[in-house]
């Protein structure tokens, strides 16, 4: 987009230059961003080992590195652990990259996943109270989506027909979220937090269980494992090989050629926007009931910045559905990665340990810089008519 | 108006050396640019109807879960001021003392949140720069008190160690995410909501693991000495200080002096609406960027400062504190980022705030809603186009251009 990609490009025309040439003029043009990833890599260890009175020679000594048991670190249960904590966040991102592709950027995502975790736990308690079967479990899923539908329907209307800054608007829907999901917890259940609720049972598979590995992983699962890898698939498929893929990406990249091609870019918008609310509540409703039992609504509530770190998942994953769900997966890992520290003895305390997936978001966003984002995000569009 | 929408995209590519000004970045100072595009009396209509239309919707909210809305305006009426006439304002009631003590804190992180607004960049991470001040600050206080004479001098000087403390930490810890995004892109509404997770993570284990006073089950600071507070000429017995409100104020003051005044203010300012402008004229846009993080986030760690000195007098876990940083961001929005009008938007808050608190104690209203009603305050802020449209509409006028 701006001077940086052009001198990418020149580069790669010339033929003459060798690689070592190619990649230390990248380095250089680069310097500044390998700089601060550097630095930060380096500022949060350094912290940390004062911090914890690790000596800091210890830090620099690879027999120290090298003798950790990392076979220990990634096990099956960690793969298990990862996935079920990437759900969420791959489904959130995949709805905020439709969203962005049609040219409305999303940052609500986390206020929708906070209305989406207590629309769910509410409406099963409706059903159901604290034992609820199933089914009744599923039906709270749906209407969470639906409600979902409804909220980014007004949201949509606010930024694509009043013109709403998209920005201001999204951090005011997490400030919604913020408020108003403890306010329908506190008149649901007197207090900001759920009491104790049912949450989706494991299903396994017969037979294809019994592949090692894969099988634990993927056929003795949670059943919204196989609902969020079927919304990425389908996603992917849309965006890329189907004509309303294309309207979407036009949506973003050259609302103009849409209209004048006869599609209505507004029309286009509020689906990309609704269906990014939809999955969005899909993945609070998830947290809520489907893996977790019960509403937390304490602090930044039970969501915690994971609709933040959707938007560095699909920033990271290019806008690339699968790609997206990937750099979720990392995410989930450096949720899950302070269990599988405290198992190999390396003791530091979880209040620190915590802050990993949040660090981890920081270094690769430092790592992608920034990206390419669809021209026409964030401009209203008016048809000529 | 098509043709329109090309022309933004087009001018980030001609925009000089802006080699990391991603897609993003221009979208945000456009949005920005656009708030602040609208007239002055057009703005002060926007943040009334923003309001107003919040607070109504708050009280259908109210009427809807099945409370008493009556009760609710009566107990906020009386929550914010502490008396139905305007004579017993001042008397012998601490209500109002209850309205100013948020009021104080609003008004500088509001200020905090402007600075960076105005310049163009979005520092959403006010909250985690005055986490870590007031930290600094009672670490400060915890540390140095004992060892310095007693008496007004004594603490006069430990609160002005404290403070310098706050406002380094809070300008250090916002000046990372400037760095990232000046020199490496990255997206600071984003760098900054996760490093107020990790402020509040840390903090909570600097807490627990070195000032804890022993024994204790809740993870705080001890109390600071009696001697380390703000003089109470009026509303004694109170947490609220004049001299907090002085500082507020004058907080408000200079940064508005600063911002309109002087050329560093000039070169923030037309480098978030002018990028192009601002870099022909010279100005370095990188470091713009990180000197207006750097000077937010001074600013949020003296509202730390403030408020530990002022209303808390020891530390606890962040998780616990109000979140002022957010709320902030309403605030300035309200104010159209405008130093000097954070005084009044302030002032609302702090209303809302002592009158949420109050409804909460009288009836069963959960505090929450207010939450929430600042968060519609945002919403209708964003969208002026809703005004406007309405205005029309009703044949209003005053808001052509």
């Amino acid at each position: 987009m701006s001077s940086e990609d052009s001198e990418r490009g020149s580069q790669s025309d010339d033929g003459e230059r060798s690689t070592a040439d190619v990649v230390s003029d990248a380095v250089y043009d680069n310097r500044w961003r390998l700089f601060g990833v550097v630095a930060t890599l380096l500022g949060f260890v350094f912290v940390a080992a004062l911090l914890t009175d690790v000596p800091l020679t210890k830090l620099v000594d690879i027999e120290f590195w090298l003798g950790l048991p990392y076979g220990d670190v990634f096990t099956v249960g960690f793969a298990e652990r990862a996935l079920q904590a990437a759900m969420p966040i791959a489904l959130a991102a995949i709805g905020g990259l439709y969203a962005e592709k049609s040219g409305v950027f999303n940052i609500g995502l986390e206020g929708f996943m906070i209305f989406g975790a207590v629309n769910a736990a509410a409406v099963s308690w409706i059903l159901a109270g604290g034992s609820a079967s199933q089914l009744d479990l599923w039906i709270a899923l749906v209407a969470t989506v639906l409600l979902g539908l409804i909220y980014t329907a007004v949201f949509a209307v606010l930024t694509i027909r009043y013109k709403a800054d998209q920005i201001v608007a999204g951090l005011a829907v997490w400030f919604l979220g913020l408020g108003f999901g403890p306010f329908t917890a506190v008149v649901m259940w007197g207090g900001v937090s759920s009491p104790p609720l049912s949450s989706l049972d494991t299903v396994t598979v017969p037979v294809l269980a019994e592949i090692p590995v894969l099988g634990r992983l993927l056929f003795d699962a949670n059943p919204l494992l196989w609902v969020t890898i079927a919304i990425v698939l389908a996603s992917y498929v849309v965006l890329y090989r189907t004509r309303y893929g294309y309207w979407i990406q036009a949506a973003g990249e050259n609302p103009e050629a849409l209209d004048t091609a006869g599609v209505s870019v507004r029309r286009v918008r509020y689906a990309a926007v609704m269906f990014s609310g939809a999955v969005a509540a899909l993945a609070g409703g998830m947290l809520s009931i489907g893996i977790g039992n019960g509403f937390t609504g304490t602090g930044t509530t039970m969501v915690d910045g994971r609709g933040w770190i959707a938007i560095v998942a699909y920033l990271f994953g290019n806008y690339n559905p699968i790609l997206t769900a990937l750099a979720s997966l990392l995410f989930g890992a450096a949720q899950m990665l302070r269990i599988q520290l405290g198992t190999i003895g390396v003791d530091l305390p979880s209040s620190l340990l915590e802050q990993f997936p949040y660090v981890t978001v920081i270094v690769v966003l430092t790592l992608v810089g920034a990206t390419r984002v669809p021209s026409a995000v964030g401009e209203s569009y008016e048809s000529e008519e | 108006m098509s043709s329109t929408d090309t022309t933004p995209a087009a001018s980030d590519d001609a925009s000089g050396d802006g080699t990391d000004a991603g897609g993003d970045d221009s979208l945000g100072r456009r949005a920005l640019a656009r708030l602040v595009d609208a007239s002055i009396f057009e703005r002060l209509g926007i943040a009334v109807a923003s309001t107003l239309l919040a607070l109504l919707i708050g009280l259908v909210v109210v009427a809807a879960a099945g409370y008493d809305p009556v009760l609710f305006i009566d107990n906020m009426v009386y929550g914010i001021f502490g008396t139905y006439s305007v004579a017993d304002l001042f008397g012998t009631n601490n209500r109002l003392a209850q309205t100013l003590r948020p009021t104080v804190t609003f008004i500088i992180t509001g200020v905090a949140v402007a600075i960076a607004f105005r310049a163009g960049v979005f520092n959403i991470g006010v909250q985690g720069q005055f986490v870590v001040g007031g930290f600094a600050a009672a670490a400060t206080i915890v540390s140095i008190a004992g060892s310095l004479p007693g008496g007004a001098a004594g603490g006069a000087m430990v609160i002005v160690v404290a403070t310098i403390a706050a406002i380094a930490a809070g300008g250090l810890y916002a000046m990372l995410p400037g760095i990232l995004k000046a020199y490496a892109g990255a997206n600071e509404i984003i760098t900054t909501i996760m490093l107020n997770f990790v402020a509040s993570g840390v903090v909570f284990w600097l807490l627990d693991a070195y000032f804890r006073p022993g024994g204790t089950f809740f993870v705080r600071t001890e109390r600071f000495p009696e001697h380390v507070s703000f003089p109470q000429p009026i509303f004694e017995g109170t947490s609220f200080s004049v001299v907090g409100l002085a500082i507020a104020l004058l907080t408000a003051g200079v940064v508005f002096w600063i911002m309109e005044r002087t050329r560093f203010g000039y070169d923030l300012v037309t480098s978030g609406h002018q990028a192009d402008a601002a870099s022909y004229s010279g100005v370095d846009a990188k470091r713009t960027i990180v000197a207006t993080m750097t000077f937010s986030g001074m600013v949020a760690g003296l509202a730390g400062a403030v408020y530990v000195i002022m209303v808390l007098s020891y530390f606890s876990d962040p998780a616990t504190l109000p979140t002022f940083g957010f709320d902030a961001i309403a605030v300035s929005l309200l104010a159209a980022n405008n130093p000097l009008g954070v005084i009044p938007a302030g002032l609302l808050f702090g209303g809302l705030e002592s009158g949420g608190n109050f409804v909460n104690q009288s009836s069963d209203v959960p505090r929450q809603l207010i939450d929430g009603v600042v968060g519609l305050v945002v919403l209708f802020v964003a969208a002026p186009e809703l005004f406007r449209m309405a205005g029309k509409r009703m044949d209003v006028g005053g808001d052509e251009q």
